[in-house]
């Protein structure tokens, strides 16, 4: 996106040279009868056409530049990660889905509110450029972390039924009952955000700051970009991780506090 | 609403109606109900033991998970000392009529922890009005006593639970509920799969519950009689009758 002096844009023989390497690795994991060739060709086909198009959509609404069209933008983001939630966590009852759309909502908005209007102050405040792709960040981020906090919690509370049954027998509420798997199931759901939030910078430079350093930005000023969105988007996830728990757990109890197995769902 | 003796310490828990869908898992998308009984009703007074038979499937099991409001297959008209199940919250009704399930399952570190468990519920901390509760939590001396008491004096409390033998963990899961000191205890087979010698413990726990505490205790039973019950209840084909001279099976 950066058309600054000293960013090196990629041409088609670049993009075409990508392909091919990931055809040779794809060639080398079907010789070695390693099974993952086909996924791995068909991620990286949707994963080529996936960005462009959202390249091709981010280059509209910037060059618009109406508040509008970047918050319909966000809210058509909300509804795709929302639809990805639900078919990436496992064994999961379809009810969840208001809870998830509100979840991710919520951090999303929070993240404005907080990031954007207080931290980056951009100019004009929707600055679509800052808006958009860091709503796409934190999204990204949400969607896998609730996944599979989410996965982990109806497998859970199934492999505690006993336990669960127990402890309401001895007057636990829901969610003192659920309270075990929520921790585990937030836990879980947190491991790669904090395991990537503590590993930034030693081995690893992390995607947005490689991107900013690579199109030409002062490498100081892309690392305190890079620690304010990690940062953020590690509070934002727990939150959501959070969230989500609270306004899940309750699926699995009925009205007078009687646990449903997954399988009655 | 019927009128129920309360009386000093005459407490009694009536049933007057119930009625279950009983749904068969034969495979997820296809869920059948049948129903197991309906239109069930019957009256325990304080210190009573009965005993509940009937062939296997008639259930039993289902009949004492729905007087402790944990059946969603389940709906029920419950009363204890007059008061409706409605009138409370389930966490209220359940501590004061315990379930005790067949399978022990104990949390925590070590016996202890898992025998104080239920001191930590907000159910002890707080009354149903939110008010906060003075209850006193067993201390050590109690513990021990009581351990002593109910023929338990085998059972360390820093053992972690999971060294226990089988015995000893349905010994300490009848504690836990016992020393929360419920109205009404409703013992699933507790003594299914015990030796002689951890049975005849168990039984002697529910006696000394019932007789010193004063609890009302259903046991579902596949055992031979032990005469320490003062009544039996057979429940068969959805039609639950008095037994008279007791029956085993």
């Amino acid at each position: 996106m950066n058309t600054t002096t000293g960013s090196y844009p990629i041409d088609v023989l670049g993009l075409i040279i990508t392909i091919l390497l990931v055809a040779v690795a794809a060639g080398m994991s079907y010789a070695m009868r390693l099974g993952v060739h086909r996924q791995m060709l068909w991620a990286t086909l949707r994963s080529l056409i996936q960005l462009l198009a959202m390249g091709y959509i981010l280059k509209f609404v910037i060059e618009q530049n109406n508040p509008w069209l970047v918050f319909a933008l966000i809210a058509v983001m909300i509804l795709a990660a929302v639809q990805i939630t639900m078919s990436r966590a496992a064994n999961i009852p379809r009810s969840v889905m208001p809870s998830v759309l509100l979840t991710l909502t919520a951090s999303v908005i929070l993240q404005v509110c907080v990031v954007t209007e207080l931290i980056i102050r951009p100019h004009p405040w929707y600055a679509p450029t800052v808006l958009a792709t860091l709503s796409g960040m934190l999204l990204g981020n949400v969607v896998s972390a609730v996944a599979v906090a989410m996965s982990r919690f109806f497998a859970d509370m199934e492999a505690r039924r006993y336990e669960v049954e127990m402890l309401l027998s001895l007057g636990a509420t829901p969610f003192e009952a659920a309270k075990p798997s929520i921790v585990s199931s937030v836990r879980l759901g947190m491991i790669p955000t904090i395991s990537q939030l503590a590993s930034s910078g030693i081995v690893l430079i992390p995607g947005m700051m490689a991107g900013q350093v690579i199109a030409g930005a002062d490498p100081l000023t892309a690392a305190k970009y890079q620690f304010v969105v990690l940062a953020v988007i590690s509070a934002l996830t727990l939150m959501a991780d959070s969230l989500i728990m609270v306004l899940i757990y309750r699926t699995s109890f009925t009205a007078v506090h009687q646990f449903i197995t997954t399988s009655a769902h | 609403m019927p009128k129920v003796t309360t009386h000093n310490d005459r407490a009694s828990l009536r049933l007057p109606s119930l009625f279950r869908r009983f749904s068969h898992h034969a495979s997820d998308e296809q869920t059948q109900y049948r129903t197991l009984f309906a239109d069930l009703s019957f009256t325990l007074e304080r210190g009573d033991i009965v005993d509940l038979v009937g062939p296997s499937g008639s259930g039993k099991s289902t009949l004492l998970t729905t007087l402790a409001q944990l059946n969603p297959h389940a709906s029920a008209e419950l009363y204890l000392e007059g008061q409706p199940s409605t009138s409370m919250s389930p966490e209220w009704w359940r501590r004061q009529v315990a379930y005790l399930p067949q399978r022990p399952t104990l949390t925590g570190e070590t016996v202890r922890e898992a025998i104080l468990m239920p001191f930590t519920l907000r159910v002890h901390r707080f009354g149903d009005d939110g008010t906060a509760l003075t209850e006193t939590r067993p201390d050590e001396s109690m513990l021990r006593r009581t351990l002593d008491t109910v023929g338990c004096s085998d059972i360390e409390l820093e053992r972690s639970p999971q060294d226990l033998s089988v015995g000893q963990q349905a010994r300490v899961c009848l504690l836990r509920t016992l020393l929360t000191v419920p109205q009404v205890m409703l013992a699933d087979e507790v003594d299914a799969g015990l030796d002689e010698d951890n049975a005849d413990k168990v039984g002697d726990m529910l006696s000394y519950a019932a007789r010193e505490k004063g609890m009302a205790i259903i046991r579902v039973r596949h055992r031979e009689a032990d005469g320490r019950a003062n009544r039996t209840m057979r429940l068969a084909a959805g039609v639950l009758t008095q037994v008279e001279g007791g029956e085993t099976r």
